[in-house]
């Protein structure tokens, strides 16, 4: 009988292939032949009718989905960076800490542990504008006399989203910049005091750039997690109202699931998942230059 | 007989029960029926009765899932994509039933046709979709009636202020535009608003679908081309707009539904609620809410081609297509419909849909002077009852109408440019889905 005989290292790495081809790369496949069909969930034959880039042609001419993905790319990019500046002040302050650092840093962690649904009614609540804590405070304290639509108003919704992204997500970037912070070696702060720096020249060119390979790990990673914050848009504003907040994954979620227009719904996924990627290659880019700069392998 | 101990407690229970059940006992020895029923407290009580069935019939149920009806939708389109669809008895809903041709089956061969004649009439049309009876109404009926402060009305000061600038008598409204007027009236923000209204998702496009009817339009025309962008629907979404615009209603209301409705009327900063019957035990409870004592009920008012608003809908089970005992699991559902059934569901104060647990309750809310009232006006309230128009589609329409409507509330649209935007969607969508 003849017998195959497969190479040790392909035998060795053969599960993990196979478990990545059954989990990510047969569903990637599936979902992608699904943008180029009509497929409804709830009429399960349309999945067999080719249409083409048909989808991909209506997400390209649909206003309401390039205003979805604008508010996207500008949800990341204002949530990434204030995260990662309050992250980067945090740290900073924690890491010059000496006595109870480490029950700061479990006390720093806490909004990671809530789950972003939980966090999403919280600031709902917060929000709210009849019953919530922050109007009832302004009010109370003489500051207004108006009810403020947190959660309706053009600005303050979106300000209201951040602000709770912020919150929740604020903590991992602290954590992985303090991480970098104790792994600068001593001697270039030390010679630095020794040569009469100042503390801002001391952090600009010696902290920061030690630093700046924790900083672009935590926004690749971050900028890939952030959509889990889909839970937090959805209990608060739901991408409402008027489509004020609408997101492209409060709009995906809706078309997949609601509408049950899956195929719809994936193609305009998949031009998600390509600004991710986008995401990913230019974060990442950016760290291996970092590293470049510290003499570090690419 | 196959299990004698289970035959006589079915024989008792029917007895204690004083209602005839439709299958034999021991009928269904062995049988295992899967439900996904809409969880909830105010539908558990029903769901403790469950036992009594399957101690008479000697069948089995296993609940595999329990959510809100918005979970569950997702969790049947989903089973529809993979096919598992063999699970036998689910929750279903009016507004919900029309989206899945192809999972549920006509009812109607399993049952009786006295059975089916103790139903309100107007119930069973509902549940039937394209000629099949898709689902059997549980006790959990819903047409929203107005909800009032009382003690606003015996105000002389406010009646004397009122006929000043209206020129009419203060009295709980009987039309929309006094509903406006008395709205804009009693508002006081940020402490006190006139009304409230839902906002988003299908509860706003349903409150314009009422009153887009109450005006004497249509939402879709006979070929389902968008009807609703017309004088109708323009004098509807002017109500909201104009209600917004004079601060009658909190500024949060376009991201307001149900539960947000339910606890603003109970904090008694709302003099006016259009709202379902399920509230009214909530709302005349002190330790639930500060209006208790104080509330009021009357039809829900009148457009302006004379025609009450009346978007109703109600809960229901079905059978699946592919259910391996269908007998079974109608047994179940007519089981669960049945008469002590809705009597017992009743009892926690949601509506029955059965003709003759209508007078039960009435009857026994003899004595209670404010549940007899609201009864009273839930009755008249539901002749005027309808259901969302019988589409597979008014879900993924109204999902493209709320949003417009928002656009117009809030001053993104006008209204004429709102509704255009809406109707060219809808209209899109339509043509999309091969409907014309």
């Amino acid at each position: 009988m003849f017998k195959i005989k497969l190479p040790t290292w392909f035998v060795l790495i053969l599960p993990a292939i196979l478990i990545l081809v059954a989990v990510v790369l047969i569903p990637l496949l599936l979902s992608l032949y699904s943008s180029f069909t009509p497929y409804r969930l709830t009429r399960p034959d349309t999945l067999y009718k080719w249409i083409g880039t048909y989808n991909y042609e209506k997400a390209a001419k649909s206003w309401v989905f390039w205003s979805a993905f604008g508010r996207t790319v500008l949800l990341l990019t204002i949530a990434l960076n204030l995260e990662m500046l309050l992250g980067l002040g945090l740290a900073l302050l924690v890491s010059r800490v000496t006595r109870g650092q480490r029950a700061l840093r479990t006390v720093m962690m806490f909004p990671m542990m809530f789950s972003p649904i939980l966090v999403g009614f919280q600031f709902k609540f917060i929000f709210n504008d009849n019953v919530g804590l922050v109007n009832n405070a302004l009010q109370s304290l003489g500051v207004t006399t108006a009810a403020i639509p947190w959660l309706v108003d053009q600005k303050l919704a979106m300000f209201s989203i951040i602000f709770a992204e912020v919150w929740t997500s604020t903590s991992v970037f602290a954590i992985l910049i303090l991480a970098g912070l104790f792994a600068i070696p001593k001697d270039p702060l030390e010679a630095a005091k020794v040569d009469g720096c100042t503390p801002w020249q001391t952090f600009r060119h010696i902290t920061l750039p030690f630093l700046m390979p924790f900083i672009y790990i935590a926004l690749a990673i971050r900028s890939l997690d952030v959509a889990r914050a889909y839970d937090i848009v959805n209990i608060m504003t739901n991408g409402g109202p008027a489509r004020r907040t609408e997101l492209l994954w409060t709009l995906i979620g809706r078309t997949g699931y609601v509408d049950a227009k899956m195929g719809y719904a994936n193609a305009m996924g998949y031009v998600s998942i390509f600004m991710a990627i986008f995401f990913t290659i230019f974060f990442f880019k950016k760290l291996s230059a970092a590293r470049a700069e510290l003499g570090m392998a690419g | 007989m196959k299990n004698p101990l289970k035959s006589l407690l079915a024989v008792t229970t029917c007895l204690a029960m004083g209602a005839v059940l439709p299958a034999a006992a021991g009928q269904f020895d062995g049988i295992t029926v899967e439900a996904k029923l809409i969880g909830g407290q105010q539908y558990e009580g029903l769901y403790g009765r469950i036992g009594q069935w399957e101690a008479s019939t000697g069948a089995t149920v296993k609940i595999v899932s329990k959510k809100n009806h918005f979970e569950l939708d997702k969790e049947f389109k989903s089973d529809l994509a993979a096919g598992t669809t063999g699970w036998c008895v689910g929750s279903n809903h009016s507004s919900f039933a029309p989206q899945y041709p192809s999972l549920y089956a006509d009812l109607s061969p399993f049952m009786d046709a006295d059975e089916v004649a103790g139903f309100v009439p107007a119930m069973i049309s509902a549940s039937t979709v394209a000629g099949k009876l898709v689902m059997l109404p549980r006790a959990q009926f819903d047409v929203s009636v107005l909800y009032y402060q009382k003690s606003l009305y015996e105000d002389d000061a406010k009646k004397a202020a009122f006929k000043t600038d209206y020129g009419y008598d203060l009295a709980p409204p009987a039309t929309l535009d006094q509903f406006k007027d008395q709205a804009i009236f009693f508002a006081d923000p940020p402490n006190f608003y006139g009304t409230q209204y839902a906002g988003k998702d299908e509860g706003a496009s349903g409150r314009f679908y009422e009153m887009v009817v109450a005006n004497g339009g249509r939402m879709f025309n006979d070929d389902w081309t968008p009807g609703f962008n017309s004088d109708a629907g323009k004098e509807a979404l002017g109500w909201f707009v104009d209600l917004y615009k004079a601060g009658a209603v909190p500024p949060g209301t376009t991201s307001y539904l149900w539960d947000e409705l339910g606890a603003g009327f109970a904090s008694g900063t709302i003099a006016l609620n259009l709202d379902w019957p399920g509230w009214s035990g909530y709302f005349n409870d002190p330790e639930s809410s500060k209006a208790a004592g104080d509330v009021g009920l009357v039809v829900q008012p009148m457009g302006s081609a004379g025609i009450h608003t009346g978007w109703s809908g109600h809960h229901g089970f079905s059978v699946t297509e592919k259910c391996p005992t269908p007998e079974a699991a109608a047994s179940l559902v007519a089981f669960l419909t049945n008469e002590a059934s809705q009597i017992a569901e009743s009892a926690g104060g949601s509506l029955p849909t059965r003709t003759a647990v209508w007078e039960h309750v009435v009857k026994a809310a003899e004595g209670d002077e404010f549940r007899s009232s609201a009864l009273n006006v839930f009755k008249q309230g539901a002749t005027h009852a309808f259901p969302v128009p019988k589409t597979p589609y008014w879900i993924e329409a109204s999902n493209l109408i709320y949003p417009e409507l928002q656009a117009a509330i809030l001053g993104d649209k006008t209204v004429d440019q709102a509704l255009q935007d809406a109707a060219d969607a809808v209209d899109e969508m339509m043509q999309e889905n091969g409907v014309y």
